[in-house]
C-alpha cells in the first residue's frame, strides 16, 4: 500500500513542461493583455524540428482513429439491490460539519460514488444550497493522501491493537481507575452521539478532563453572553424581517455557521423590500461587505471604537435613552468617515427599530458582543428579528475550553494518556502554546484524523479517522436541528469515527457506529415500528424533526455592558503601538482542514482572486508608506515571532493594519498543501488569537509570485457595458422611484430575423439564465459545484499564473472609487451562449455550433484545439486543456467524475454547457412521463446558489421565473452593444441611498473608475 | 570513360518512381477501405464469454422476452445485464449441475459479479439512452440484429455516427408499434407506408441531430 499516494503532488506535474525561468517573468507580470512571450516565436525549436514534428504528428493522427476502443467487462450485480437502475443516480441526505455546525446536504451517488453534493432543501441551514466547503468536500473523500494505515509506536498496527491498547482494562492501569491521567481533546461537537458516549467515558473515568479546541471557535461569543445575558446563549436572526443590517466583522452572507440560510433571508428581504440597507465595518473586504450598502475598512480596534459608538449614538436619541440602562457613555475617538458611517447606521437603526439587527463576528472580542447585545436588546431586535438559544455545542464548545492549561498540563508530565479527536490541533494552536511539543511529551497518545498531518506526527498513535461521506452519526445545525449522518460508501482506507473510539474508550469494544447510533435511537425513541419508522424518515428527510432549540428571553445585564463599553472607549483612547493584524479563517481552506482539496486551493478569494496563497493583505496607503508592492515578501513582527509572508495590496483593506489568512503554511502528509502559503498561528498567541497589534512590518528584498486570477483593478471604463448602469434606490422607505433602465434596444438590427422557435416538441425551448448581480455575494459556492458537476480539472499554481485555470464559471471583481473606500462588483462570468456567437463562427471544424434550443454546444470529440473560439470569444469563457490535467489522477481521484460529463483530453476547448447534461436528462424525463413540456431544470451553479441568484429556465414558458426576469427593468446584457445577444442577462445592481450619507450612491460617471 | 548510368538505369529509375506512386496511392487507399469495412468496426466479431449463454435456446426456445433479463431496457441509460440471481428461479430445476453453470454456481457461492466482455460498445463522449430509444419505438433488433439466431452475441450495427445520424435525421421508417419492440424478425405489414409517420407522431418523435443530443 502506498503511504503518500505516490504520485508526488500533483501540482509538481507541470513543471516539466516549461522552463521555470517563464514562471518567475510571469511572477513579475503585472498587467498587460498578453503574458510576456505570448507574440515571440518558440523557443529551443528550429524550422527543421517542426518540420519533423509535423510530419510524425500527421502520419499518427491517422493512426490514432484506427484504434479500437479496448475490449470492456460488464459486472452485472449477484443479488441486484431493488433501488438501483444502472447508470441512474441515486440520491441520499445527510449532512456535514463544520466547526460544529451541520448543514443538511443530498448527495448523488452514481454506481455507488458519492459524486455530487447539494444542499438539503428541508434542512433549515440550507435550503437546498450548499456553500464550496460542503461542495468541494467530496473531492477530499478521494483525496490520495489522506492516512490508510493504523499507526502505532511508529509502525504499522490495527484497530483491533488500538481498541485493546485503549480499552478500559489496559488504559485504567496507564491513567488510574478514576482516570486521572486522561486528558481528551476534541473539536467543537454538537453531535448528541459524540455527548452520550463521552458522558460514558466520564462516568467510567470521572477524573479525566475534556477540552474542545478549534482554530476559528472563538470563545470570545461566550464570554459575551455569560457576562451579559447570564448563560451562553447564541443569537438567532431572521434577515428576512430586518431592513437594516449592521455588521462588525462579520461576514454573516459567506462564512459562520448559518451563513447559507442567512444569505437567504438577506437576499428574500432584499428582493421583496428592496429599500433596506446594510452597514458593514470590516478590516478587509469580505462577500458580505462587498454587497454592502455602506461599508467602512476599519481595523479590529477601529471595530470596538464603532461598536462603542453606535451605542453611544442610540443613547443619545431620545427614543432609546431610556432603554439603554448604562448610565451616560463616552465619546469614543472616531474619523471623519468612522463618525458618518456611525451616525448614520444608528440613525438607520433608530428608524428601524425592532425591524433591524446588529451582529458581531466571532473573531470579535467579548466586548464588543457586549455591546452588541445591548444594541439589540435596546433597538427593540430582541424578540423579532433577533432571538437567542442554547448554544447546541456540547457544553457550549467550551467546557474546560482553555487550551493554554491543557498545553502547560502536556509539558508539565501530569498527563499519561492524550486522545486527540479531529482537529489537528498541533497545527492549529497558537504557537506560544508549543501544543506539538507537549503532545510529544505524553507517554500514550492517540490521534483519530483524516490525514497523516502534524498532529498524527505528534503523537504515538494514529487511526485514520472516516470522511463524512463514509460515516454514521448525527449532528446539529446552529439552530439546534439534528440530523443523522448516514455513509454512502464504505470507508476507503478503513476509517472511523470519533463515536466508535469514544466508544472503545468508555469499555463497549469496537462497535459499529451504526450500531451505536442505533442503540441511541432505540435510547431516545423506543424501540418498536414506530422508532423504525421515525428513523427511515429522519433518514430520508434528512432533518428531525422538533428539535430547534427553544427561544431564551433573557434580560441584559446594563453594568457588564456598561464595563465592556468602558474597555473599548480604554482601548481605542490608548495610543497605537505598531500595526494592527488580524488572523481570519482563509475563504477556501478554512483553518487548515481543506488545505489538501484542490478544488478549494485553486478557487480564487472573493475580493483578491488569490489561488493557492495567503498574503498579508495591506491597504494601498499603508503599502506605498512601506514602499511595498503586491508579491514583495515582508517580515512580520509581532513580539517576539517574526514570519516571512507576501504582500497583497488590497483596496478597501482597512490603513493600519493587515489580515493573514489561516489554514496555509501546512507540513503535514498533505502533499497538495505542503509549501502553499505561510503559517498564520506561528504569529498567533493564545491571548490575541483573532487579533494583535504592535507588529511591525520589513521589507526582505525577495519576491513571491502570487497566482491571481484577475489583474483588474479599475473598470477600465467598462463599467456601464460589463456591469449595467448601476441603480441608485432612493431611500424612500418602500415607495421607491421606478429603476432607470439601461436605453439599450434587446436585440441589435438585423437584415435576418431569425425563425421563431418551434410551438413543441425539441427547440420549443429557448433555454437562458439571469444572474442578479443585487443579491449575488461573490461567495464561489457556484464555482466549486460547476467544478463538481462538469469535471473541471485543476491546474495548479504554475498553470493559474499562466491563465490556464480551467472554471467555466468565474467571479470577476470590479473595484472602483477611492482605494480607501472602494466599491465592490462582483459578476459571476461564464458562457453567455450567444445567440450570435463569435466563437461559431471561426470554428473550422465546427466544433461549436448552435442546438435548436439556443445552447452554444462544444463537441470535445470534434474539436482539434485550434484555439479560435477563444480569441474570438469576447467574453473570455473558454478554457483549453493544455496538457492531459486528468491522466494523472490517482485511482480515487478518478471516482469523484460525473459520469454524465465527458473528461476532457488534452487539446480540446471547454466552455459552459449549461449543464447540457441536466437540460437533457429533464427533457428525457419528460418525455419518458409523457409530459408536453419539460419540467423545471437547474443548473450546478443555480442549485447551490445561497441567494438564489442565478435563475434558468426556458424564455418561451412565460410561467418560467427567467422569463419574468428578463423582463426587470434592471436586466441587461454584458458587452450588449457587441450585438452577440447573449443568453444571460444580468440584473444591475442597486444601493441604496442613505440619508446621512447620500454621496456613498452616486452613479459612477467615466472618470470614476478609479482604483489604482 | 564509360557512362555512369547504363541505359537500363533509366527504366530502373522510372519504375522506382511509378511503384513509389502507386504505393502512395494504394495504400492509403487501403487503409480507407478498411476502415469502412465491417471487420474495421468489429461487426460479427467472436467474443469469448464467461458462461456459454445461448440466446437461440433462451429467445427462440422459451419465447423468454429480451426485457425478462435485460430489465433496465425501458427505464434507464443501460439496458441492464441480469444479476446472478436471476438465472437462479429457471435454473434450480435446470442445468444447474451442469459444467456450463459452473460460472454461476461460482458466482452464487462467492459473492463475486460474473465478468461478462462487453459486445457492443460505443465510445465514452457518446451518450446514448436505452430507454429513450426503446419506448420511443425503436426495437431491439434494430440495434442488437436477430440476437435469436445467435450462439453468443456479437455486434451486427457498425456503430459509426453516421448509422447513428441516419436514424436520427429521419427515424420514422424504423419505428415499430410499441407491442412489437422486443419482438425478432418483426417486418412491417405490406402495403403499409403510413404507419411510421403515424407512430413518429404518437411517439412524439422528431429529427434530433444537434450534437449534445449524444455528446455532453
Amino acid at each position: 500500500m502506498r503511504e503518500d499516494g505516490a504520485r508526488g503532488s500533483w501540482r509538481k506535474r507541470l513543471e516539466r513542461y516549461s522552463g521555470r525561468d517563464w514562471y518567475h517573468a510571469l511572477a513579475e507580470h503585472a498587467g498587460g493583455e498578453f503574458p510576456p512571450g505570448a507574440a515571440d516565436p518558440p523557443r529551443a525549436l528550429s524550422r527543421r524540428d517542426f518540420v519533423r514534428l509535423l510530419g510524425a504528428s500527421a502520419a499518427l493522427a491517422g493512426l490514432g482513429a484506427c484504434v479500437r476502443e479496448p475490449d470492456r467487462k460488464i459486472f452485472p450485480y449477484v443479488d441486484a439491490p431493488p433501488e438501483v437502475v444502472p447508470g441512474e443516480p441515486l440520491h441520499y441526505a445527510t449532512a456535514m460539519t463544520l466547526d460544529g455546525f451541520a448543514t443538511g446536504l443530498v448527495v448523488e451517488s452514481n454506481a455507488g460514488r458519492p459524486t455530487k453534493v447539494e444542499g438539503n432543501p428541508d434542512h433549515p441551514a440550507s435550503l437546498g444550497a450548499a456553500g464550496i466547503h460542503e461542495q468541494a468536500s467530496v473531492l477530499q473523500l478521494y483525496d490520495p493522501h489522506r492516512a490508510r494505515v493504523v499507526r502505532g509506536g511508529g509502525r504499522r498496527s490495527s484497530w483491533g491493537a488500538v481498541a485493546a491498547a485503549f480499552a478500559p482494562a489496559a488504559l485504567a492501569r496507564r491513567v488510574g481507575v478514576r482516570g486521572g491521567g486522561l486528558r481528551l481533546l476534541l473539536a467543537p461537537t454538537a453531535s448528541p452521539l459524540v455527548g452520550t458516549l463521552l458522558g460514558r467515558v466520564l462516568a467510567r473515568y470521572p477524573d479525566a478532563r475534556v477540552t474542545f479546541y478549534a482554530p476559528m471557535v472563538s470563545a470570545a461569543p461566550n464570554a459575551a453572553a455569560r457576562a451579559v445575558l447570564g448563560a451562553a446563549l447564541v443569537p438567532q436572526y431572521d434577515f428576512r424581517a430586518a431592513d437594516v443590517v449592521v455588521t462588525l466583522d462579520a461576514d454573516v452572507l459567506a462564512s459562520g455557521p448559518f451563513n447559507l440560510r442567512w444569505a437567504r433571508d438577506h437576499a428574500e428581504r432584499r428582493r421583496a423590500r428592496p429599500a433596506g440597507s446594510l452597514y458593514v465595518a470590516e478590516p478587509t473586504p469580505s462577500p458580505t461587505g462587498t454587497v454592502a450598502d455602506h461599508r467602512i475598512a476599519a481595523t479590529p480596534a477601529g471595530i470596538g471604537a464603532l461598536a462603542a459608538a453606535l451605542l453611544r449614538a442610540v443613547q443619545s436619541d431620545a427614543r432609546f435613552a431610556a432603554r439603554v440602562g448604562t448610565g451616560p457613555l463616552g465619546e469614543p475617538p472616531l474619523s471623519q468617515g468612522e463618525r458618518a458611517w456611525a451616525s448614520a447606521a444608528a440613525a438607520d437603526l433608530a428608524g428601524h427599530a425592532g425591524r433591524s439587527i446588529v451582529a458581531a463576528g466571532a473573531g470579535q472580542p467579548a466586548e464588543v458582543h457586549a455591546i452588541v447585545h445591548a444594541l439589540n436588546a435596546a433597538l427593540g431586535n430582541i424578540g423579532s428579528t433577533v432571538w437567542y438559544t442554547p448554544s447546541a455545542l456540547l457544553d457550549a464548545g467550551d467546557r474546560e475550553r482553555d487550551l493554554a492549561a491543557l498545553a502547560a498540563e502536556l509539558r508539565g508530565g501530569a498527563v499519561n494518556t492524550l486522545v486527540v479527536l479531529e482537529g489537528n490541533p498541533c497545527y492549529g494552536a497558537p504557537a506560544d502554546l508549543a501544543l506539538a511539543r507537549g503532545v510529544r511529551a505524553v507517554p500514550n497518545s492517540l490521534y483519530l484524523g483524516a490525514y497523516a498531518d502534524e498532529t498524527a506526527r505528534a503523537c504515538t498513535w494514529h487511526v485514520p479517522a472516516a470522511h463524512y461521506l463514509e460515516s454514521w452519526g448525527d449532528a446539529r445545525a446552529y439552530d439546534g436541528t439534528a440530523s443523522l449522518v448516514q455513509p454512502l460508501i464504505a470507508p476507503l482506507h478503513g476509517g472511523r469515527t470519533v463515536a466508535e473510539l469514544l466508544a472503545v474508550l468508555a469499555g463497549e469494544g469496537t462497535t459499529s457506529a451504526h450500531d451505536l447510533l442505533r442503540e441511541a435511537w432505540r435510547a431516545s425513541h423506543g424501540d418498536g415500528a414506530d422508532a423504525d419508522a421515525a428513523w427511515s424518515e429522519a433518514l430520508r428527510r434528512g432533518v428531525i424533526a422538533g428539535t430547534t432549540l427553544p427561544r431564551v428571553t433573557p434580560a441584559v445585564r446594563w453594568d457588564a455592558v456598561g464595563r465592556a463599553h468602558h474597555a473599548l472607549l480604554e482601548r481605542s483612547t490608548r495610543p497605537a503601538g505598531g500595526l494592527e493584524i488580524a488572523f481570519v479563517a482563509s475563504h477556501a481552506v478554512h483553518d487548515g482542514q481543506f488545505a489538501d482539496n484542490a478544488w478549494l486551493q485553486e478557487l480564487p478569494d472573493p475580493v483578491t482572486k488569490l489561488t493557492w496563497d495567503n498574503a498579508a493583505l495591506m491597504a494601498p496607503a499603508l503599502a506605498a508608506r512601506l514602499g511595498v508592492a503586491s508579491g514583495d515578501v515582508v517580515a512580520l513582527r509581532l513580539g517576539a515571532r517574526t514570519l516571512d509572508a507576501p504582500a497583497l495590496v488590497v483596496p478597501g483593506q482597512a490603513d493600519g493594519g493587515i489580515t493573514l489568512a489561516m489554514g496555509y503554511g501546512r507540513t503535514g502528509a498533505e502533499a497538495a498543501a505542503r509549501g502553499v502559503g505561510v503559517d498564520a498561528n506561528a504569529l498567533r498567541t493564545w491571548d490575541a488569537p483573532y487579533a494583535a497589534t504592535g507588529l511591525t512590518i520589513a521589507r526582505t528584498g525577495r519576491r513571491h509570485a502570487l497566482a491571481i486570477t484577475q489583474a483588474h483593478w479599475s473598470i477600465e471604463g467598462r463599467g456601464e457595458s460589463v456591469l449595467g448602469q448601476r441603480v441608485v434606490r432612493p431611500e424612500s422607505g418602500g415607495a421607491e422611484a421606478p429603476p432607470v433602465a439601461p436605453a439599450r434596444k434587446r436585440r441589435p438590427l438585423t437584415l435576418y430575423e431569425p425563425p421563431a422557435p418551434p410551438a413543441e416538441g425539441f427547440g420549443a425551448d429557448q433555454w437562458a439564465m439571469v444572474i442578479d448581480l443585487d443579491v449575488c455575494t461573490g461567495c464561489s459556492a457556484c464555482v466549486v459545484a460547476c467544478q463538481a458537476e462538469n469535471n473541471v480539472p485543476v491546474v495548479g499554481k504554475e498553470g493559474v499564473l499562466e491563465s490556464r485555470e480551467m472554471h467555466w464559471l468565474r467571479i470577476d471583481r470590479y473595484i472602483d472609487g477611492p482605494a480607501d473606500a472602494p466599491r465592490f462588483e462582483t459578476q459571476p462570468m461564464l458562457c453567455q451562449h450567444c445567440e450570435k456567437a463569435p466563437c461559431e463562427y471561426v470554428c473550422p471544424v465546427g466544433a461549436t455550433v448552435h442546438s435548436d434550443d439556443g445552447l452554444n454546444e462544444m463537441i470535445y470529440n470534434r474539436c482539434v484545439g485550434t484555439r479560435f473560439c477563444s480569441n474570438n470569444c469576447p467574453y473570455k469563457v473558454r478554457r483549453f486543456n493544455w496538457f492531459d490535467y486528468n491522466a494523472e489522477l490517482a485511482e480515487t481521484e478518478r471516482m469523484v467524475k460525473n459520469p454524465q460529463v465527458t473528461v476532457r483530453a488534452r487539446g480540446v476547448m471547454e466552455k459552459c454547457t449549461f449543464c447540457v447534461q441536466r437540460v437533457r436528462r429533464a427533457q428525457m424525463a419528460a418525455q419518458l412521463a409523457g409530459e408536453p413540456r419539460t419540467g423545471p431544470v437547474m443548473t450546478a451553479c443555480q442549485q447551490t446558489c445561497p441567494t438564489r441568484a442565478i435563475v434558468f429556465g426556458s424564455l418561451t414558458d412565460p410561467a418560467s421565473e427567467v422569463a419574468r426576469a428578463v423582463g426587470d427593468p434592471r436586466a441587461f446584457s454584458a458587452l450588449g452593444e457587441l450585438g452577440t445577444v447573449p443568453r444571460v442577462r444580468y440584473l444591475a445592481r442597486a444601493r441604496n441611498a442613505s440619508v446621512a450619507a447620500p454621496g456613498d450612491s452616486r452613479r459612477p460617471t467615466e472618470g470614476d473608475d478609479g482604483g489604482e | 570513360m564509360t557512362a555512369l548510368f547504363s541505359p537500363r538505369s533509366t527504366w530502373v529509375a522510372r519504375g522506382v518512381l511509378i511503384a513509389a506512386l502507386l504505393v502512395a496511392a494504394v495504400v492509403p487507399a487501403l487503409a480507407m477501405t478498411w476502415v469502412r469495412t465491417p471487420w474495421a468496426r468489429g461487426e460479427h466479431r467472436r467474443i469469448a464469454q464467461p458462461v456459454a449463454f445461448d440466446h437461440r435456446i433462451h429467445v427462440t426456445g422459451l419465447r423468454i422476452d429480451c426485457r425478462y433479463c435485460h430489465a433496465e431496457a425501458d427505464r434507464g441509460a443501460w439496458a441492464g445485464l441480469p444479476s446472478t440471481r436471476q438465472c437462479v428461479p429457471c435454473h434450480t430445476k435446470l442445468w444447474m449441475s451442469s459444467d456450463v453453470m459452473a460460472p454461476v454456481r461460482r458466482s452464487l457461492a462467492t459473492g463475486r459479479p460474473i465478468p461478462w466482455a462487453r459486445v457492443t460498445q460505443l465510445p465514452d463522449f457518446v451518450y446514448f439512452d436505452h430507454a429513450m430509444h426503446v419506448t420511443k419505438g425503436v426495437g431491439c433488433e434494430t440495434c442488437h440484429g436477430r440476437v435469436d439466431r445467435m450462439a453468443t452475441a456479437e455486434q451486427v450495427a457498425p456503430l459509426t455516427m453516421t448509422w447513428c445520424v441516419d436514424c436520427h435525421r429521419d427515424p420514422a421508417p424504423r419505428l415499430r408499434p410499441p407491442q412489437a419492440i422486443t419482438a425478432m424478425g418483426w417486418t412491417r405489414p405490406a402495403g403499409d407506408d403510413s404507419s411510421g409517420r403515424v407512430l413518429a407522431a404518437r411517439y412524439h418523435v422528431r429529427r434530433l441531430t444537434n450534437c449534445t443530443t449524444c455528446h455532453r
